[in-house]
C-alpha cells in the first residue's frame, strides 16, 4: 500500500514537472514580443493614470498620476528607440494579450468608482499592477530577452519599476487602502 | 517731546518698515548662485555617488542625466529640490555638519546620504566663527552677525514690556506702566533693524536655508514689524491717557509675544538645529 502512494506520488510529481516545462516553453516570449509586453505594460499604466487625472481631486493621487505618465512616456520613448535600434519590432504575445484584458476589466472597474473608493482602488491596482510587471520582468522577461542590450534596458528599468512600486504602496498606505 | 511729534515719528517709523518690507519682498527671488564644490549624477534612477562627504559651507550640485524627473528631498524635511527634470540640476550649500539622508520623492527606492564635516557643530554660526574662532573683538558687519545681536534686543523688551504692565496692574504702580511704554517704543524702534538684517541673511544665503522654516519665519518676522508698530501705538495712546492699560491690549501684547518666541524658535532651529 506504502509502495503504491510512494509510485503515485513519483508519478504526480513527474507530470506537474513535465506540464510546467511545456508551459515554461510555450510562454518563453521572444525578443519582439518582450518589447510588445512593454509596451503594452507602458500604455496600459498611462492610459489609467490618465484616467485617475480625470476623476480624481486628491493632490496626492494627481502628482502620482501625472509621475506615471511623465516616467512611462520617457520609459516608452526610450523602448521605441532601443526597438528601432535593433530593429525589432513589437508583438502580441499571450502575456500581452492578458496584460490588455486585464486592464481593460480594470478600467471597467474604475470607471464605475468615484471619490475616494476611486482613489483606494487606482492605488491598490498600482501596486498590484507594478508587483505583476516587476515579476514578469524577473522571471520571464530577463531571462527570456536574447538581445544584451535589450536584457540590459529591462535590468535598468527595474528600479524605475521598483520606485514606482515603493511610491505606489505610500499612496495606498495614506490613502487607508489597505 | 509733545505726543503729535512723538505719534509723527511713529508713523515715519511705521513707514520705513513699510518702505523696508517692500524692498525685501521685491529682491526675495534673487537666488544666489556659483560653482559647486561637488557633483552627484542621478543617473538610471540612482545617486552616483550614494554616499558623499562634505565640508561644511560647500555647495553640491545634483545633476539629473537621467530620462525621469527626480528629486533631491532630504528624509528630515529640511530641504526638498522640487522636480529636478532631465538635463536640468539644483544645487544646496550645507552649512550644518551632521549626516543627511535624502532620496527622490517620486522613487522612494532611491536612496542617499552626506556626510558634512564642520569645523563648527554650530552650523549656520560657522560662519561667524569662521573668522578664526578668535576672542578678538571686530565690528559685526554681515547679517548672520547682525541679526542675531538685533534679535536680543526684540526678544527681551518686548515679553518685559508686557511682565512690567502686568506687575504695574498688580501692584498698582504707575512707573511700571511708565517703563513698559518705553521698552514697548524701544522695541518697535529697533524691530525693522532686526527684521532688515534678518532679510538680508535670508537673501545673501536664502538657498541653503530650509525652505519651509525660512518661510514661515521672514514673513512671520515681517509681519512682527508691523505688529509692533501697532503695539506701539496702541500703547503710546494708552501712555497719554496716562492709564492701566486694559486685558485687550495686554491680550493682544500676550499674542504678539507668543508669536516672538514661535519666531525665535524657528530662528534657533535655522541656525542650530534639531
Amino acid at each position: 500500500m506504502k509502495l503504491r502512494k510512494s509510485y503515485l506520488s513519483v508519478i504526480t510529481s513527474a507530470v506537474l514537472l513535465a506540464a510546467g516545462a511545456v508551459t515554461a516553453y510555450a510562454q518563453a516570449p521572444t525578443d519582439p514580443q518582450i518589447a510588445g509586453i512593454v509596451q503594452t505594460a507602458n500604455h496600459i499604466d498611462i492610459n489609467q493614470a490618465k484616467l485617475a487625472l480625470k476623476k480624481t481631486s486628491n493632490p496626492q493621487v494627481k502628482e502620482f498620476a501625472n509621475q506615471m505618465i511623465s516616467d512611462h512616456t520617457s520609459l516608452e520613448k526610450s523602448v521605441n528607440d532601443l526597438a528601432k535600434k535593433l530593429g525589432v519590432t513589437p508583438e502580441d504575445s499571450p502575456t500581452s494579450k492578458q496584460l490588455k484584458q486585464q486592464a481593460a476589466d480594470e478600467t471597467k472597474k474604475l470607471a464605475s468608482l468615484r471619490g475616494k473608493a476611486f482613489d483606494k482602488e487606482y492605488a491598490s491596482h498600482e501596486v498590484a499592477f507594478h508587483q505583476t510587471v516587476i515579476d514578469a520582468a524577473k522571471t520571464t522577461l530577463i531571462p527570456n530577452a536574447n538581445n544584451a542590450e535589450l536584457k540590459s534596458a529591462l535590468e535598468g528599468a527595474a528600479p524605475l519599476l521598483q520606485g514606482h512600486l515603493e511610491h505606489a504602496q505610500q499612496l495606498e498606505q495614506s490613502l487607508g487602502a489597505k | 517731546m509733545r505726543p503729535s511729534q512723538l505719534q509723527a515719528h511713529i508713523y515715519i517709523l511705521a513707514a520705513v518698515a513699510a518702505v523696508l518690507s517692500a524692498v525685501c519682498v521685491r529682491a526675495q527671488d534673487a537666488q544666489p548662485g556659483g560653482a559647486a564644490n561637488h557633483i552627484v549624477i542621478i543617473r538610471q534612477v540612482h545617486f552616483n555617488p550614494p554616499q558623499m562627504t562634505v565640508k561644511a559651507g560647500e555647495t553640491v550640485e545634483w545633476k539629473n542625466e537621467d530620462i525621469f524627473s527626480h528629486t533631491v528631498t532630504a528624509d528630515d524635511g529640511s530641504f526638498d529640490s522640487g522636480l529636478i527634470d532631465p538635463g536640468n540640476s539644483w544645487q544646496r550649500t550645507f552649512k550644518q555638519a551632521g549626516t543627511i539622508g535624502y532620496h527622490c520623492r517620486p522613487h522612494p527606492n532611491m536612496k542617499a546620504a552626506l556626510v558634512i564635516q564642520g569645523t563648527n557643530e554650530t552650523g549656520a554660526v560657522a560662519n561667524v566663527a569662521g573668522r578664526g574662532g578668535t576672542l578678538k573683538w571686530s565690528p559685526p558687519t554681515r547679517p548672520e552677525e547682525l541679526h542675531p545681536i538685533l534679535v536680543n534686543f526684540t526678544a527681551a523688551l518686548l515679553p518685559l514690556a508686557l511682565l512690567s504692565d502686568v506687575l504695574g496692574r498688580i501692584f498698582r504702580r504707575q512707573s511700571f506702566h511708565h517703563t513698559a511704554w518705553w521698552m514697548v517704543l524701544y522695541a518697535a524702534v529697533i524691530t525693522p533693524f532686526t527684521a532688515a538684517a534678518g532679510w538680508w541673511w535670508r537673501l545673501t544665503e536664502g538657498s541653503t536655508l530650509p525652505a519651509k522654516l525660512i518661510t514661515v519665519h521672514e514673513w512671520l518676522g515681517t509681519a512682527a514689524v508691523l505688529l509692533f508698530v501697532v503695539l506701539a501705538i496702541w500703547r503710546w495712546s494708552i501712555h497719554k491717557r496716562d492709564t492701566s492699560p486694559n486685558w485687550a491690549y495686554l491680550t493682544f501684547a500676550l499674542i504678539v509675544v507668543l508669536a516672538l518666541v514661535y519666531q525665535g524658535s524657528l530662528g534657533g532651529r535655522m541656525v542650530f538645529g534639531k
